[in-house]
């Protein structure tokens, strides 16, 4: 799929609040790591909000390829990345409502990581099923066509 | 002293030749180019690039004889590669001059060369002179370059085959009108069938809508399709067993550009990958996988086999009763009713009988494909001055003689092109030389190739090769670019598409190697120029004679064979369906003088109250998205037609998305009908 802006921050959202969701319930009910926690929840919305962030980056990364295209192998190393800048920032400094003492690298990285490979094969498959024309709209599954005429 | 200037169309890929009288003057913007320069009358041209300026250059002759190029631009012209701005340079033939995107040849050609004029009546001014102003459209009758199909076309199975004999009298001289009642059309006494939803051209494109419309609701009874083809990829299926590519062999389309899968999952990858690993390839079956996920960066990119796409179809086109839909039958014209649908004529005539009938419906589409392939004028003359169609063959046309010959005997063929099916000749030519290594290769380019930038990307070149792994960027497909093409106005489209286009192969590491190694070993060998005449020798073999970009240089190559592997052609008025279809409704072309379509792929010129007429594939190029004769562009043209049915409430159409496209999806995987 060759996404634009609007097409990555729509499934990005999408996807974690549906998929993500879902991934995130056994964290939550506590049946991994360091018991039960809303923290779970509050890692997948800083995912969002600053994945919101590093869009805009891809986006123009995007701009040197004259494919402007981003296959999977990049989306896995964005993943990554973001999976990285996030682990860091939450060691280090924490994030409003996670505070450092109450998070756990280790759970972190488990959390992180099903979530992530959810999602990508989500929108390898899922997406393509339920919205046939996302994938002809860069990725966007809502609204109309824009420009439409006639 | 007249100028000609040729080079090969960026978006169409045809060559261009046209003569213009000196001076001559050229830019971006008709309205500033000057109409007179020192008493005399300026021929001008309009190149549509940002990087053009209005009024680029002009070309004249001095007092003493010579031609000057005179620059007027902001960002230069590049001569034979060295680059002038604002400043005046004596031009000699053979030169290419660099604007923007463009690369032309210039061949100065004396007043009254008769062969000049031969060609500037083929090509009567620029076409970019007859757009109209406020839409940027041209109209059929202001377009002075309309040609009936030349003779150096080959037509192969257009939908309507010239049928001599019936002609006269089928359809009958009540299509002479622009609308047509139903009475007088029972009257003639024909067979009428009516249908809500009618295909015209049994191929890729009509297949591909036909199974879209099925899958959001319309049943099989409501649908015809015209055609005189059994299967929908029967013409393409020839086309690349002709340019060397039998079904084993891998096509230039992506993995999830499924003509037999509208939702793109699983893609060919997949499928290929399940087959492997369950006949115990498991490093094939990762290797397909691997590709599909770092292409292009760290993997060729995975293409399927022509085969397994043809089978896939074959069991798509069974589940949703495409045998049941079709008619047999050249189609011969299509008017409207007076009661808001479409007629078509056709002629279902067999040897032996006269067959001629018509089908009216509400919801046409059209997608009729290339209608021709086309020879270098050159060629074709070479043609037919011997009579020769041997040794100088189209790369489209079938010619397994020519590695036979070269297998048994050795030689030296001569390619012109560098597009993906003169990539899969020098790999023909390869395999060849595993069996007679006396096989040699003389590639012909008009100038070197640089690659073609956009914004901060630019394309990848190797030995003279583009590489794209498609025929348009990948962006184009669902991304920005898709986005940005469809805002765009239809002028913008165009510069946007000569930027994007392109003669472009697919990197292929197999092909590049083949490359390298022929450069080195020197039974490769690339030269430049351009063509002055192709002429038989005495030992009956095609030489030509080409004029080298610098200074006038004379070469001549010998060849045994000459490949054209230069592009088809898809001008919708070499099609006499098409054609006649757009002169009686006057319809309006866009600025490459392909059919003129809305973002839903509507032929808003075509509306008949309710009726509503849609087009897809390459009869649409340079309309509102780019790889419209890819498989994926099939799939997005019947995706776009097909919301827009949903939104005018046609007939058995349904939204398809979420559970409902979950639950089609599910019958698609079980083999169930729709």
């Amino acid at each position: 799929m060759t996404p634009t802006l609007i097409g990555r921050w729509q499934t990005r959202v999408f996807l974690l609040a549906t998929i993500g969701g879902l991934a995130t319930l056994p964290f939550y009910f506590g049946l991994t790591g360091h018991g039960g926690s809303l923290i779970y929840f509050w890692v997948l919305f800083y995912v969002g909000l600053i994945g919101c962030g590093w869009d805009v980056l891809y986006n123009f990364l995007m701009g040197w390829m004259w494919d402007h295209d981003w296959p999977g192998f990049l989306q896995l190393l964005a993943g990554i990345w973001e999976g990285l800048f996030l682990g860091t920032v939450l060691t280090i400094t924490g994030l409003p409502y996670i505070p450092t003492q109450r998070f756990y690298l280790g759970d972190f990285i488990l959390h992180y990581s099903f979530v992530w490979v959810c999602i990508y094969l989500s929108s390898w498959v899922v997406m393509r099923i339920l919205f046939p024309r996302w994938r002809f709209r860069g990725g966007e599954w809502l609204g109309k066509w824009p420009y439409s005429r006639g | 002293m007249q100028i000609q200037l040729s080079w090969e169309d960026p978006i169409t890929e045809e060559q261009q030749e046209p003569i213009f009288p000196l001076p001559f003057a050229f830019g971006r913007d008709l309205t500033q180019l000057p109409n007179e320069w020192q008493g005399k009358e300026v021929s001008r041209a309009v190149f549509t690039s940002q990087e053009i300026s209005r009024y680029h250059a002009l070309i004249y002759r001095s007092e003493d004889g010579q031609v000057i190029y005179e620059d007027r631009s902001a960002n230069g012209s590049r001569i034979n590669g060295e680059k002038i701005r604002q400043a005046r340079r004596v031009l000699q033939g053979g030169e290419v001059v660099q604007f923007g995107p463009y690369s032309v040849t210039v061949s100065l050609v004396p007043s009254g060369d008769p062969s000049a004029t031969l060609l500037t009546s083929a090509h009567r001014g620029t076409r970019t002179l007859l757009l109209e102003p406020p839409t940027d459209l041209i109209r059929p009758n202001t377009r002075t370059d309309v040609d009936i199909p030349p003779s150096s076309t080959i037509v192969f199975a257009p939908e309507q085959s010239p049928d001599s004999r019936s002609a006269s009298e089928f359809p009958p001289p009540l299509f002479q009108a622009e609308q047509i009642s139903l009475s007088a059309l029972q009257a003639t006494g024909l067979p009428v069938e009516e249908a809500e939803y009618l295909a015209l051209g049994g191929g890729m494109g009509s297949f591909v809508w036909v199974d879209t419309i099925r899958i959001h609701g319309v049943k099989p009874e409501q649908i015809r399709v015209i055609s005189i083809a059994k299967k929908p990829y029967e013409r393409y299926d020839r086309l690349l067993n002709n340019c060397q590519i039998p079904r084993w062999k891998r096509i230039r389309s992506g993995s999830d550009s499924c003509p037999d899968n509208i939702w793109g999952w699983p893609g060919y990858a997949l499928r290929d990958a399940r087959r492997s690993f369950f006949s115990g390839r498991v490093l094939e079956a990762l290797g397909f996988l691997w590709q599909v996920f770092s292409e292009p960066l760290l993997a060729d990119t995975y293409t399927p086999r022509a085969g397994d796409v043809f089978a896939s179809m074959d069991r798509e086109a069974a589940r949703i009763g495409w045998d049941q839909m079709l008619r047999y039958g050249h189609i011969r014209a299509i008017r409207k009713t007076e009661d808001g649908r479409y007629v078509v004529a056709y002629s279902a005539t067999r040897p032996g009988y006269t067959d001629h009938r018509f089908m009216v419906a509400k919801y046409l589409h059209l997608a009729t494909g290339y209608p021709a392939i086309k020879l270098l004028n050159d060629l074709q003359e070479f043609r037919e001055r011997t009579g020769d169609l041997k040794s100088v063959v189209h790369g489209y046309e079938p010619h397994p003689h020519v590695y036979e010959y070269l297998e048994k005997q050795g030689g030296t063929i001569l390619i012109r092109g560098f597009g993906i099916v003169a990539s899969q000749v020098m790999d023909r030519v390869y395999e060849a030389r595993k069996i007679n290594p006396r096989i040699s290769v003389v590639h012909l380019s008009r100038s070197p190739k640089s690659g073609n930038r956009f914004g901060r990307a630019k394309r990848e070149v190797d030995n003279h090769w583009e590489f794209q792994p498609y025929n348009w960027p990948k962006g184009t497909w669902g991304g920005d670019l898709r986005a940005k093409l469809e805002a765009a106005t239809p002028l913008e489209r165009r510069e946007l598409l000569e930027v994007w286009g392109g003669t472009t192969t697919a990197s292929r590491r197999k092909w590049r190697r083949a490359v390298r190694q022929g450069l080195r070993e020197g039974w490769y060998s690339i030269v430049f120029g351009k063509v002055e005449s192709v002429v038989l020798s005495d030992k009956g073999k095609p030489v030509t004679y080409i004029q080298g970009t610098h200074n006038n240089t004379q070469m001549k190559v010998e060849a045994d064979f000459v490949i054209d592997c230069t592009g088809l052609v898809s001008d919708p008025m070499t099609n006499p369906l098409l054609n006649d279809l757009i002169t009686r409704y006057n319809l309006p072309l866009n600025p490459h003088g392909r059919l003129h379509v809305s973002n839903d792929f509507e032929l808003v010129e075509m509306r008949n109250r309710d009726g509503r007429m849609y087009a897809a594939g390459i009869i649409t190029l340079g309309g509102p998205y780019a790889p419209v004769d890819t498989f994926l562009g099939l799939q997005y043209c019947a995706h776009r037609s097909a919301e827009h049915l949903v939104r005018v409430r046609a007939p058995g159409m349904k939204t398809l998305e979420g559970i409902g496209s979950l639950w089609q999806w599910c019958k698609w995987a079980l083999n169930l009908r729709p």
